[in-house]
């Protein structure tokens, strides 16, 4: 076999590995939004259900997690297919690391600006979709594409719970032809490949945002 | 507490839409028109192909018996053999062809058919064989060398029983990994014969340690026989296959199968010979 017989079968797994991670990816970003916000909410009810699901999921490593759902939990009766359980988990662990940075970049907002809108008699739900949000949503974009690689990267981990991803396709790959250099050369130029076109898209949502209309980055830092 | 958890899980469980375990029979097999197994990835006992199909022993020999069975359909999945049992305990497949040894522990856990097959053990060392192994217990000799095993396989209970300190032993998770860990990092690999020759197929670097003598254990040499693992509570569905497959090891198919992964004549004989009964009660 030459390297070129390894793209078709390693392409399969890319596709796999790009589905799960968009869809973690989106899935984690509104975890991460709603945990976020809760946690700067004053009720204690709300901000602990969402502290007690960060601490957790930031808490415990990615792979036990993937197990944990693959392998434990239907033994008490509850099952999900490998792929639901894939997203469902990483979408989890990525909702928890981005909502501190949602919490971070909303803290971040100057508090002149609250007492402001509270003197402008504006409700806390306005004040923050209208006042917060929109500055910290910028603050947020490099920490998101930072997060947003690292979900691309852990997606590898779901190959353990056997998921044909770009990582299980190289490793059936080196399984026949024991030929680790190549295969796992395609597959690091693999994962390289499609962090760039996330780093990408990432970069071009934060330039959206940067020229939208509500706040230019100058009038407020 | 307990109620929010048992609500919480409730909650889950409708969501998943799945209640609790309840046995698979062949009939639900029949009606859904496929069933659901496992391999690992260890060639030549169970491996996907390039184009995504299973082969192997365990596969081969699964997929005649249950056109037998009036089965035509089989979804594989390949998961690490570490992961088989636990895997098939989670309702992740139907049954494991991987020709797992049918050893007593084992036995605790799931329900094995009579044996497809019987192996020995082996040895991948360096090119040349050059700290003149010839059998596991010329490891424990020497308390400097050391020798890799694959994840969740028994060939580390054989070098524990001939002597092999547990630092001596490093784990590795595939077999795909061991000709690399014995050039750089190793002394040997030990696995079963067929997984050995088969590693050092047409290698520069690596060989299969011959002649090599069986690492005798409580007194007599140590074989393994390789079933098919089904969950205890699927006690219909595995009677019913354990039938076919009983009848499929008379036929010629069955020898061809066995023989073209390089079993010899002796070992389909020795496996035939044994029952699960006596190999799960551990004689």
């Amino acid at each position: 076999m030459t390297w070129t017989q390894y793209l078709a079968p390693l392409l399969k797994g890319a596709q796999v590995t790009v589905m799960i991670s968009l869809a973690s990816i989106t899935i984690g970003a509104l975890l991460a939004f709603a945990a976020g916000i809760a946690r700067t909410s004053s009720n204690r009810i709300i901000s602990g259900i969402a502290f007690v699901y960060i601490v957790l999921f930031r808490g415990t490593p990615l792979l036990v997690q993937l197990f944990w759902f693959y392998y434990a939990l239907p033994l008490i009766g509850v099952s999900f297919d490998p792929i639901t359980t894939g997203i469902m988990t990483l979408s989890l662990l990525t909702g928890a690391f981005g909502a501190e940075v949602v919490r971070g970049a909303l803290l971040a907002v100057p508090p002149t600006q609250l007492e402001a809108a509270r003197a402008l008699n504006f409700s806390k739900t306005y004040t923050l979709w209208h006042i917060s949000m929109p500055q910290a949503i910028i603050e947020m974009m490099p920490s998101f594409g930072n997060l947003a690689i690292q979900n691309l990267k852990d997606t590898a981990l779901v190959s353990l719970i056997s998921i044909a991803d770009l990582t299980f396709q190289a490793q059936s790959m080196r399984n026949i032809t024991l030929d680790s250099a190549t295969v796992y050369t395609l597959t690091l130029l693999g994962y390289f490949i499609i962090a760039l076109c996330l780093m990408l898209i990432v970069r071009f949502i934060e330039m959206k945002l940067r020229r939208g209309p509500a706040f230019p980055r100058s009038a407020h830092s | 507490m307990k109620t929010m958890i048992s609500y919480g899980v409730a909650v889950l469980a409708l969501a998943a839409g799945i209640g609790g375990a309840q046995a698979l029979t062949l009939d639900e097999v029949k009606s859904a028109g496929y069933i659901q197994a496992a391999t690992a990835n260890e060639v030549p006992y169970g491996y996907m192909k390039e184009d995504g199909t299973a082969a192997g022993i365990g596969p081969d020999v699964a997929i005649a018996v249950l056109k037998r069975m009036g089965v035509n359909e089989v979804n594989w999945t390949v998961t690490p053999f570490g992961t088989l049992i636990p895997g098939l305990k989670a309702r992740r497949f139907a049954f494991a062809a991987a020709e797992q040894n049918i050893s007593p522990e084992r036995c605790k856990q799931v329900a094995f058919t009579e044996p497809n097959s019987s192996y020995g053990e082996g040895l991948l060392v360096k090119k040349g064989n050059p700290k003149k192994l010839t059998t596991y217990a010329d490891i424990a000799k020497d308390p400097s060398l050391k020798v890799a095993v694959v994840s969740g396989a028994n060939n580390i209970d054989f070098l524990r029983a001939v002597g092999v300190k547990d630092d001596q032993i490093v784990i590795i998770q595939a077999n795909a990994d061991a000709p690399a860990t014995v050039q750089s990092r190793v002394d040997a690999y030990a696995a079963t014969e067929l997984t050995v020759s088969k590693l050092a197929e047409g290698s520069e670097a690596v060989e299969q340690v011959r002649p090599f003598t069986d690492p005798i254990v409580d007194g007599k040499p140590v074989r393994n026989y390789g079933g098919f693992a089904f969950r205890l509570e699927d006690k219909e569905l595995h009677d019913a296959f354990n039938k076919a497959l009983v009848e499929f090891r008379k036929t010629e198919d069955y020898q061809k199968i066995l023989t073209s992964y390089g079993l010899s004549a002796e070992s389909i004989k020795a496996a035939a010979a044994k029952n699960v009964a006596d190999l799960c009660a551990g004689k």
